[in-house]
């Protein structure tokens, strides 16, 4: 079947089911050089500031004002403007902390919202994805004041929490989907052999969700890595994230724009580079629900 | 769903299922029951410590003044006096009119998305391409932004190229232009978010209803226009909920970078004037003021999104 060729129909043709003429084989190859042309230009416009940060970034002041020349000036400003291997590592902390809390608290809340049904345990799921509406700016105030209250702006803990919460409900909506996905027989089998509803959830439930957990994870890092209100409101200054960092220093109007660019080139290198290996995970949790 | 109801049966009455052993049967509900309960209760904590209950925090201290330290109740009247506040409605005015770049927010990449379901050679790398600017931050978009749309930036030297040198201007000084330097950029941050949505929407249709309307001599502008589109309805309305999400509580990051709120008033947001008027003035009642308007105006499109997710689909996996 796979083998007889697809009939070949004229666009908006008068007569159809006519063999492929040659002149609607040229219009056909026509039209595929104006669409790969056209997405060119889309590339061009998406990927241009890549291209400039980078080019810039490699300016001294002067370099940048003349737009022509390269050098590692504007690096050298970065360094000594901005501790950026400390926050770089506050960055990394920071994200592998609230990922973590992420994870333990919506694959467990996952699996009871999707197998361990209790009395209003669909209300209670409700509640917590409605968190999702909750936007950070709403609460600012309120939350650091909590915050500061029990001492947890003083170091990365304020911040992780409020990472966190925030991530949580979207990523509990995200494991409960998942879950319903797999069979209750399964489950109940786990169960009856004896495994426990505990065990039942480490041994077979967490291996089979590696999927949504991967998807939760890059979701989570590029969301906090490039993260600014958090950065700036809950951590000590000593203990800013890259970006938080970055942005401060431009607001300082002293810095060179190389300076900038170089701070923006290393800041974006993490997030980039987790996009390109997990691309598709990232897609699937984008997309999520939307699909077939 | 027809499992999950048979299990609820089965979690209500157990003795139902399997008559040969209903003490057994129950004990494993009870148990199921208190597992469920123990599993989900620190993500409950966590959400209600940390989002709802500054939630409730927010609404009392909308009706008081507040420095951080000593609270003054004042009562509901604080809601009269922000609708006679002109400066509410400037800065809401500003969210107004970001809103006119959400159709160009979902129109732009519904075409990318059509160009690129042609699957013309290199559409993965393409597809790739578009995407990237999802990684990284607003913060990294707003150093670009503020580079590109300056005196001496990349747009004026484009412009002057093509002849219209002499009047260079900087955009980001004049209130009206400031914010439409940022809707522009709001605009090119959400095309990889929203082409992706289509691109999904796109790849579930059924590309027989593309073929039979081929078959009957539609063109493929009328082929887009008639059947895909209507068929791609709930991507969009998807895709609108979250950029008008975006468009209100996402931005702060690209203010703070590209023009801290100005000139003036120019592009102070709702989500921007929270964080001046507490951290600036140290209002931290009118703050909690305006975060509530964020906060019913997040509630209304989230209450849609979540009609649009249908978390009963059973996800795309």
């Amino acid at each position: 079947m796979a083998t007889i060729p697809a009939p070949q129909y004229q666009p908006g043709g008068t007569t159809p089911r006519n063999p492929p003429s040659a002149s609607s084989r040229v219009r056909r190859t026509m039209h595929r050089w104006v669409l790969f042309i056209l997405m060119v230009v889309v590339a061009v416009v998406m990927l241009y500031p890549f291209w400039y940060i980078i080019d810039n970034a490699f300016r001294s002041a002067g370099q940048f004002d003349r737009q022509s020349g390269h050098s590692l000036s504007g690096w050298n400003q970065l360094f000594a403007n901005l501790p950026v291997a400390s926050e770089l590592l506050n960055s990394t902390l920071v994200c592998v902390a609230a990922i973590a809390i992420i994870l333990v608290v919506s694959t467990t809340a996952g699996f009871a919202f999707a197998k361990l049904r209790y009395r209003g345990s669909g209300m209670v799921f409700l509640l917590v994805v409605s968190a999702l509406m909750v936007p950070l700016q709403s609460i600012l105030f309120p939350e650091f004041v909590n915050l500061s209250n029990v001492s947890l702006t003083s170091s990365y803990a304020g911040a992780v929490l409020v990472y966190a919460a925030l991530g949580t409900p979207f990523a509990t909506f995200l494991m409960a989907t998942y879950y319903r996905g797999i069979s209750d027989e399964l489950i109940e089998a786990a169960v009856m052999d004896g495994l426990g509803y505990e065990r039942t959830f480490l041994q077979i439930a967490i291996p089979l969700s590696l999927p949504a957990i991967a998807t939760i994870t890059v979701l989570q890092f590029i969301q906090i890595w490039d993260d600014l209100l958090v950065g700036l409101f809950f951590l000590p200054t000593n203990q800013r994230t890259i970006t938080a960092g970055l942005a401060t220093l431009s607001t300082g109007r002293t810095t060179s724009v190389p300076a900038l660019m170089a701070g923006s080139l290393i800041s974006a290198i993490p997030a980039i580079v987790v996009y390109l290996i997990f691309q598709r995970h990232l897609i699937k949790g984008l997309t999520l629900g939307m699909g077939k | 769903m027809s499992l999950t109801e048979a299990e609820t049966a089965t979690a209500v009455r157990p003795a139902a299922r399997r008559p040969g052993a209903p003490v057994a049967r129950s004990r494993l509900a009870r148990r199921r029951r208190r597992a469920g309960i123990l599993l989900s209760l620190p993500a409950v904590a966590l959400v209600i410590a940390l989002l709802g209950v500054p939630v409730g925090q927010a609404v009392y201290y909308s009706m008081t003044q507040w420095n951080g330290l000593v609270t003054t109740w004042i009562g509901p009247s604080t809601y009269v006096s922000l609708v006679k506040d002109p400066i509410f409605w400037r800065v809401l005015e500003n969210n107004g009119l970001l809103l006119l770049a959400v159709p160009f927010a979902i129109g732009i990449p519904l075409a990318i998305a059509a160009l690129l379901h042609e699957h013309v050679r290199g559409w993965r790398f393409f597809r790739s391409a578009y995407f990237l600017p999802t990684a990284i931050s607003w913060v990294v978009i707003g150093m670009f932004a503020l580079r590109f749309f300056s005196a001496t930036g990349v747009l004026n030297g484009l412009l002057g190229r093509v002849g219209f040198g002499p009047s260079a201007t900087d955009m980001l000084a004049n209130e009206h232009t400031a914010l439409a330097a940022l809707a522009i950029t709001f605009i090119w941050s959400m095309v990889g978010t929203n082409t992706i949505i289509f691109l999904t929407g796109m790849a579930t249709l059924d590309p027989t209803l593309t073929e039979a309307a081929r078959v009957d001599g539609l063109s493929r502008r009328q082929i887009f226009f008639r059947v895909t589109l209507p068929l791609l309805t709930r991507f969009i309305q998807f895709s609108f909920v979250i950029t008008v999400i975006s468009a209100f509580s996402a931005l702060f990051s690209l203010i703070f970078v590209m023009t801290s709120g100005g000139p003036g008033f120019g592009t102070t947001t709702l989500e921007f004037f929270i964080y001046q008027a507490g951290f600036q003035q140290v209002q931290l009642g009118t703050a909690a003021l305006y975060g509530v308007v964020l906060f019913v105006i997040m509630a209304i499109a989230g209450l849609v999104q979540l009609r649009l997710i249908k978390p009963d689909d059973g996800g795309g996996w």
